[in-house]
């Protein structure tokens, strides 16, 4: 369908309202990318579009939503976001092209990208990370020992914790996942792993000091469903706690989420998600 | 068609839009601590907007969800555009709030959501900027100043979904009619925004102020 200007004025309230059939739309488009006339009156009427928007009352979404999205997005790009600790093995094809917005069609894709095929080499690359970063982090912790025996015990509490991750990522049909820092005010990472009998552990380091019934609350989030609590761990001088859970729901892109919560056996999150990580399925 | 509408008030770049900007930037980079303030400003409108087009909890939730990700994944491509990154941000909520509610429908034929809107829709200069100075309030106030069949035939395409043919099989008005109630329901609309009363009537004369009821 080509349109002439005349035609294309006639169309402009529509289109600016999205109003026209899917042709219509495409040919008025296709008119504006080339045509000499500057078409003033689809920039006058729809300029006033955005205002139809604004009369609305702002209403406040559900509280998980937040979580549920920052979950998404560190699940798609997780080697940008993680702090210190780099996942790198799964970057999504043409994530930094420029597409157009995002069509329905990217939901499949995305839901894909969650689920399952990190290949047989998955594990092995967790184990490798996994070593890396208690390398690293052990390094740093080592160099600002200060003979402070909390730290001593931090270090051999995490190690602990990262060895009691690595037996359980070991197992048949097991999955992993790289916590990384979802908010700004912490560096706090780790690394999980479940099982499928459920049991999933926990290891962490620079987490804060829990104080009074504080407690560091595990949740697991899948697909669209509400956080599932998993259990609360509390945090010594040393930052590093380790949970371990054994009715865990966790499954392939299930997101392992960390909230700091002001006293245990909370049902919802407390926001803000302090770290968070997909878990990716090995051996299939 | 040379006129230059809205010389008036609609055109003030704003501090608030800068600091958009910077998150944008930020956005880029994968930071998710962006993408945390972007939602933060930004979600009681969005949710507004999808949850008044899909009347649906679970359903806007998902649009909105899924507007927010497509910032996130794609704010490399914003950074080149020009235009205020709310008005971007919540035309996506539109469009994809719309795209549901569509989909709902087997029978309707789908427009194609993928395609970035033309330039004239995003230059900076056109896209007001002015939302920090007006209140919702106000804004209804505009829309008070609209005949009814204006304000219904601009509901039903906004906040409807449906194609300006499916309104005139609804309000049982001739096509021609529908368009002119979109296209002079707008520019009362400006007008009452800017306060503006020359240049919009330019537009005006060229519909002809057809308001047949039949």
């Amino acid at each position: 369908m080509t349109l002439s200007c005349a035609e294309v004025r006639d169309l402009a309230a529509g289109f600016v309202l999205g109003a026209l059939q899917p042709d219509e739309d495409s040919a008025v488009r296709e008119h504006l990318a080339t045509c000499q006339d500057a078409h003033a009156e689809v920039a006058a009427l729809g300029g006033v579009v955005p205002y139809l928007a604004e009369s609305l009352e702002p209403v406040e979404p559900p509280a998980g939503l937040r979580a549920r999205l920052l979950a998404a997005a560190a699940a798609e790009r997780p080697a940008e976001s993680a702090e210190g600790v780099h996942v790198g093995a799964q970057e999504p094809a043409g994530a930094s092209e420029p597409v157009a917005f995002p069509s329905p069609g990217e939901r499949e894709a995305r839901q894909a990208l969650r689920g399952p095929g990190w290949g047989t080499w998955a594990l092995r690359l967790a184990a490798v990370f996994v070593i890396a970063a208690l390398g690293t982090w052990n390094i740093q912790l080592q160099a600002r020992l200060s003979g402070v025996s909390d730290d001593l015990a931090a270090a051999q509490a995490y190690q602990a914790g990262v060895a009691a991750v690595l037996e359980v990522a070991t197992r048949s049909g097991a999955q992993t996942a790289f916590l990384a820092a979802a908010d700004p005010a912490t560096t706090a990472a780790g690394v999980a792993a479940a099982a499928p009998d459920g049991t999933v552990v926990l290891a962490m380091h620079d987490l804060a000091r829990t104080t009074g019934n504080q407690v560091y609350e595990a949740w697991v989030i899948i697909g669209e469903a509400a956080p599932v609590p998993l259990g609360g761990f509390t945090v010594g001088a040393g930052g590093t706690g380790t949970f371990h859970a054994s009715t865990g729901l966790a499954q392939p892109g299930a997101i392992l989420a960390l909230t700091l919560e002001p006293a245990p056996g909370a049902t919802t999150p407390t926001l803000p998600v302090l770290t968070l990580g997909s878990l990716a399925v090995a051996g299939t | 068609m040379t006129d230059e509408p809205g010389s008036g008030a609609l055109r003030v770049a704003s501090p608030v839009d800068d600091a958009d900007r910077q998150v944008l930037v930020d956005l880029g980079e994968g930071r998710l601590d962006a993408l945390e303030e972007l939602y933060d400003r930004y979600r009681t409108m969005a949710y507004a907007i999808a949850l008044r087009i899909t009347a649906d909890a679970a359903l806007a939730e998902d649009v909105v969800q899924d507007a927010f990700l497509g910032m996130w994944r794609h704010a490399e491509r914003y950074v080149e555009g020009r235009g205020s990154v709310k008005t971007w941000l919540l035309s996506i909520v539109h469009h994809r709030a719309i795209d549901a509610v569509r989909r709902r429908k087997p029978a309707t034929d789908l427009p194609d959501v993928d395609l970035p809107p033309p330039p004239q829709l995003i230059s900076g200069d056109v896209w007001p900027e002015v939302a920090g100075r007006l209140d919702a309030i106000e804004i209804r106030a505009a829309m008070g100043t609209l005949s009814d069949v204006q304000r219904e035939a601009i509901q039903l395409a906004y906040w409807g979904g449906l194609s300006q043919s499916e309104i005139a099989e609804r309000t049982g008005a001739p096509l021609g009619t529908v368009k002119s109630r979109m296209r002079l329901g707008l520019l009362v609309m400006r007008r009452a925004l800017t306060g503006a009363t020359g240049e919009a009537d330019a537009f005006e004369g060229t519909n002809g102020m057809s308001e047949a009821h039949p």
